[in-house]
């Protein structure tokens, strides 16, 4: 099937959810949904059977920090002059991409989460293949996903600590208390 | 059995793995019995689990290439690939035509070799050990004509960023193509014995049947997507490196079992020696490779390459520096878990290995992330640090 056609018909598909659509390059389409709409973009796109999902790809966009000492407050004022803005601090989020594959087209669905509030649905009650997928987001990026079937580890060590998520930026190995939690026998 | 018996029958859990599920590497299943009948599967994988994506981020592009190329000993090339394309997709380099047909020569020859590792391993899971010594005979035909090439049996190391480290001669050529001769004859008997032979149809027809239908549904892919009558191929679908110059003609069966998967493969074979030949006939004459920059770029990049096992997928984000901000690894084997955690209900339980090694599944696909290392500790290890550290670990 023409690239191009199968583009067009996603980019219609979803026309109801999201008006805007990116082309990064001729064989692809980004879509950014709110993630109230995932679930029915997801399914919007089962029924009209585009594509297959291809992967499901975690990213963390860290944000920055507000300076939190009098010193740095000033630090910063005489490096950014007139134009400092009062150290504003963000949020960081967590993006997540649903890559679906239709020949050579790829159609990349992409989700956004704030660091406070990590939440999506789960699709695996559309697309049951996705439980892995799901598996490995939530254990790498600390998503959790309401309604997916197995929450069990999937890749991580079982004695691996709660509430440490090794692909987010933050991660740079485990520290020694982490290591040795309680479970290890001496 | 009555209906009431079941219901009030406690379940059993039949715990496989984690050593030697069926393949000589690690995962574990748990199939939930009924009598013979598996009434429901899941899995357990991360056992060889070494933190390659994120140990990408802490590495250039350039190293990333030898890291990436060890995902996997058997599709160590198809890795290699989807890496090398996707980068110089960011980079926006056009790689010279001769050094995108040594790249597919070189995946073809991969195929044939994963492909006849395959049909060992599954014929050794079906109890047919004299095929499974049969074929890794013969697969030392094509293991040789890599090491010939590359100087290397697993990771051949063939690709850079903007081309290829190998040339081909006449005489190399020569030596490929006695090679792919032989190995066609011998594929004949291998598909001759798998579709003929009494006992063996026994383990593999009607085993482990997915229909067309089922293979949608479960977004299956590549060779077990294709046994099922699925025309799903990225070779045809989006045609990379030097398959728009030497296409590809799609192989499928319409049985859906075990015995369409061997057939399958096997007929894939014969189409990777055809291109093989064509390569070598009309390889193009010019340069091995393009000029890459340091500093690749800011973007993000999707490439797709049909690895042995099916569609393997790359995400590559940059943030312009010299080291990727991302790199995400879909290996086809974690597609294709779910067709077997799916059709594994209603078979016998004896019938698991044979259905586990029917996907051809690849744990070191699956498991890809590090070893933290400490500060200012040593990354080289001498000789005899080394030594001492096996003595100390087998004590």
């Amino acid at each position: 099937m023409d690239i191009n056609e199968s583009l067009q018909r996603a980019e219609q598909i979803l026309s109801t959810w999201a008006p805007v659509a990116l082309h990064p390059s001729p064989e692809r389409v980004d879509v950014s949904l709110p993630d109230k709409w995932l679930k029915a973009a997801v399914l919007a796109l089962r029924d009209a059977k585009w594509g297959y999902l291809s992967a499901i790809t975690g990213m963390d966009h860290p944000g920055t920090v507000e300076p939190v000492t009098e010193e740095q407050r000033w630090q910063r004022l005489e490096n950014e002059g007139e134009n400092a803005t009062g150290g504003e601090s963000r949020e960081g989020t967590l993006e997540v991409l649903y890559h679906f594959c239709e020949g050579a087209a790829v159609l990349t669905l992409r989700v956004s989460v704030r660091y406070s509030f990590p939440v999506l649905p789960s699709i695996c009650g559309i697309i049951p293949a996705a439980t892995l997928y799901e598996r490995e987001l939530s254990e790498m990026f600390g998503i959790r996903l309401v309604g997916t079937p197995n929450v069990d580890k999937l890749l991580l060590p079982d004695d691996w600590p709660d509430g440490v998520f090794p692909l987010r930026k933050s991660f740079h190995g485990l520290t020694e208390v982490e290591k040795s939690g309680p479970e290890v026998k001496k | 059995m009555s209906e009431e018996t079941t219901s009030n029958a406690k379940k059993f859990i039949v715990p496989i793995g984690p050593q030697h599920p069926a393949l000589k590497e690690p995962g574990h299943f748990e199939f939930t019995v009924d009598g013979e009948i598996v009434t429901g599967a899941a899995v357990r994988l991360g056992y060889v689990h070494r933190g390659i994506e994120k140990g990408c981020e802490q590495n250039t592009w350039v190293q990333d290439l030898y890291l990436l190329e060890r995902v996997c000993g058997i599709c160590s090339h198809s890795h290699a690939t989807a890496y090398v394309l996707g980068v110089e997709k960011l980079a926006k380099v056009i790689v010279p035509p001769r050094a995108q047909a040594i790249r597919t020569l070189f995946l073809e020859l991969e195929r044939v070799h994963s492909h006849l590792l395959w049909l060992g391993v599954a014929a050794h899971e079906g109890g047919y050990d004299t095929l499974f010594m049969y074929s890794w005979r013969d697969r030392e035909t094509v293991m040789d004509i890599l090491e010939n090439l590359s100087g290397n049996r697993v990771n051949y190391s063939a690709n850079l960023l903007g081309g290829v480290k190998y040339d081909v001669d006449q005489k190399q050529s020569d030596e490929i193509r006695k090679g792919i001769d032989f190995l066609e004859e011998r594929t004949k008997y291998y598909l001759n014995v798998v579709t003929t032979d009494e006992t063996f149809l026994g383990r593999t027809r009607h085993v482990g049947q997915m229909t067309l239908e089922q293979a949608q549904a479960l977004d299956a892919i590549g060779p077990t997507a294709r046994a099922s009558g699925l025309q799903r191929d990225v070779r045809v679908d989006a045609p990379y490196a030097a398959y728009t110059d030497f296409p590809i003609k799609l192989v499928t069966a319409n049985g859906g079992d075990l015995e369409a998967r061997f057939i399958v493969r096997i007929n894939e074979l014969f189409e990777s020696y055809r291109i093989i030949r064509a390569i070598l006939d009309n390889l193009p004459e010019g340069e091995l490779t393009a000029r890459m920059p340091r500093r690749i770029p800011e973007g993000e990049a999707i490439s797709r390459v049909e690895a042995p096992r099916g569609e393997l997928f790359y995400f590559l984000k940059s943030n312009g520096s010299d080291k990727p901000e991302r790199v995400k690894v879909r290996t086809p084997s974690l597609c294709n878990w779910a067709s077997v955690t799916h059709l594994a209900v209603g078979h016998v339980l004896a019938d698991m290995p044979m259905m586990l090694a029917g996907i051809d599944p690849c744990f070191s696909c699956n498991d890809r992330s590090v070893t933290i290392r400490k500060e200012g500790d040593s990354q080289a290890w001498t000789w005899e640090e080394l030594r001492r550290y096996g003595i100390e670990y087998y004590k």
